[in-house]
């Protein structure tokens, strides 16, 4: 019991200080990308001093629970494969294939390029609003069905998300003709002023 | 009383499955609740959005300072990284889903770099325009002289959209970490739940990408 609990308190104590060990190494290496972030010119004496110093130190830091770790045979990195027991008791439901993905990708690809293309050719503004906005419908079209998998979800849960993502692009076509109205209201007294202004000029002469 | 609720709780399919104790959207409670952070999350950009729309459409004119160089080759490139760790992520959940968790994990850590390197992208290009005198209520001096009388609103929603867009990859690289160090304990849900939200963060720069850079191209430069 008493020899039980003393190696518990020096695992415990184990575990504080190899912690320990890597927050320090983080912290200098933190440090040595503050440090090369912040040089005017990176390649001075000074800064290559300071950044290797750090490095050093970091890797000091890092070495002890490396070392360790690797006695012990812990590898926190290893993961088994094939059902874990927090998925025995999961129904998975995945469809698509990576052939279907990657014809969505190339998709998506080709639209965006045709996009950075429109955007140098010389067309009315109103136009290339629609043509953009409508190709990125398409894009957020394509993500939603195949890589957010809607398309092979319950027709309830379609029908439920996607209408309130419709009112949101509605949105932004119901305010246009107000803020034409505001600036056109502002144009409007500087016209009449200056119509006023040349009326004035002309009953002068 | 108890035995009826018993009932309408194990029945494969109830009279009517919208009366409660069923699963009528056939995902579970998790997912649902991704599914409708997003669409919340869909109305505070697309209300940035029509803001930005607003202020653009009702004023005389708006700074297009935009160059081939390196603005949009930065910004195309941001979107072809987003939409290739996309791409990664999709195959992450399909790894997942046929329970090899050691590809699901690798294909995570390839859709973090991707979003890595769009941040890193993202902050040159910020720093870039901060560097030319950039502000969120003040023109660079160079777009004030071009576009006399652009409201100095530019900057206010530049920064704004862009940066709430940054501030979700951001938690979305972070957020990914934290599943693919706890794969072994996720269920597959989780790792979907995750996938949605990555994706979530490239449908809007779908839209921010057009709205923000494209329409403000400059030609002359």
């Amino acid at each position: 019991m008493a020899i039980g609990s003393i190696r518990d308190v020096f695992k415990k104590s184990d575990a504080f200080l190899l912690g320990l060990c890597v927050l320090l190494a983080a912290g200098f290496l933190v440090l040595a990308g503050k440090s090369a972030a912040e040089a005017g010119n990176f390649f001075t004496i000074d800064n290559l001093f300071f950044i290797t110093i750090c490095l050093l130190l970091a890797l000091t830091f890092i070495a002890v629970p490396a070392l360790t770790m690797r006695e012990r045979g812990i590898n926190p990195f290893a993961v088994p494969d094939g059902v874990t027991p927090a998925r025995a008791a999961e129904h998975v439901h995945f469809e698509g294939g990576v052939k279907l993905f990657i014809n969505v990708l190339g998709g998506l690809l080709v639209l965006t390029v045709i996009e950075v293309v429109l955007a140098y050719v010389h067309v009315p503004l109103t136009l290339m609003l629609t043509i953009l906005i409508g190709l990125s419908l398409v894009k957020a079209a394509l993500i939603m069905a195949y890589f957010m998998h809607l398309r092979f979800e319950r027709m309830s849960l379609v029908l439920t998300l996607v209408p309130a993502l419709v009112i949101c692009i509605c949105l932004l076509f119901i305010v246009f003709p107000d803020s034409f109205r505001t600036r056109d209201q502002r144009a409007a007294p500087t016209k009449a002023a200056q119509g006023q202004h040349s009326a004035e000029t002309t009953t002068a002469h | 009383m108890s035995t009826e609720a018993h009932v309408v709780h194990t029945a494969a399919t109830p009279a009517n499955e919208w009366d409660g104790g069923a699963f009528p959207f056939r995902v579970g409670h998790r997912k649902l609740g991704m599914w409708l952070f997003i669409v919340s999350d869909a109305m505070t950009f697309s209300a940035l959005l029509v803001g930005y729309s607003y202020a653009r459409a009702a004023s005389d004119q708006w700074p297009t300072p935009f160059p081939f160089f390196p603005s949009i080759i930065f910004s195309t490139t941001m979107t072809l990284f987003l939409l290739a760790s996309s791409f990664t992520m999709v195959m992450a959940v399909k790894a997942s889903a046929e329970n090899r968790l050691k590809a699901a994990r690798r294909w995570i850590f390839a859709t973090m770099l991707g979003g890595l390197t769009f941040l890193v992208l993202h902050l040159i290009e910020w720093k870039h325009l901060i560097d030319e005198g950039l502000r969120p209520f003040r023109l660079a001096d160079e777009m004030a002289e071009h576009w006399p009388q652009a409201p100095p609103l530019f900057g206010a929603s530049f920064f704004s959209i862009t940066g709430l867009h940054m501030f979700h990859v951001l938690t979305g690289v972070l957020y990914l970490g934290w599943v693919a160090l706890r794969i072994s304990k996720t269920r597959h849900e989780d790792v979907e739940i995750s996938g949605l939200y990555w994706h979530f963060v490239d449908l809007v720069w779908m839209f921010v990408f057009p709205l923000i850079y494209l329409m403000s191209v400059n030609y002359n430069a």
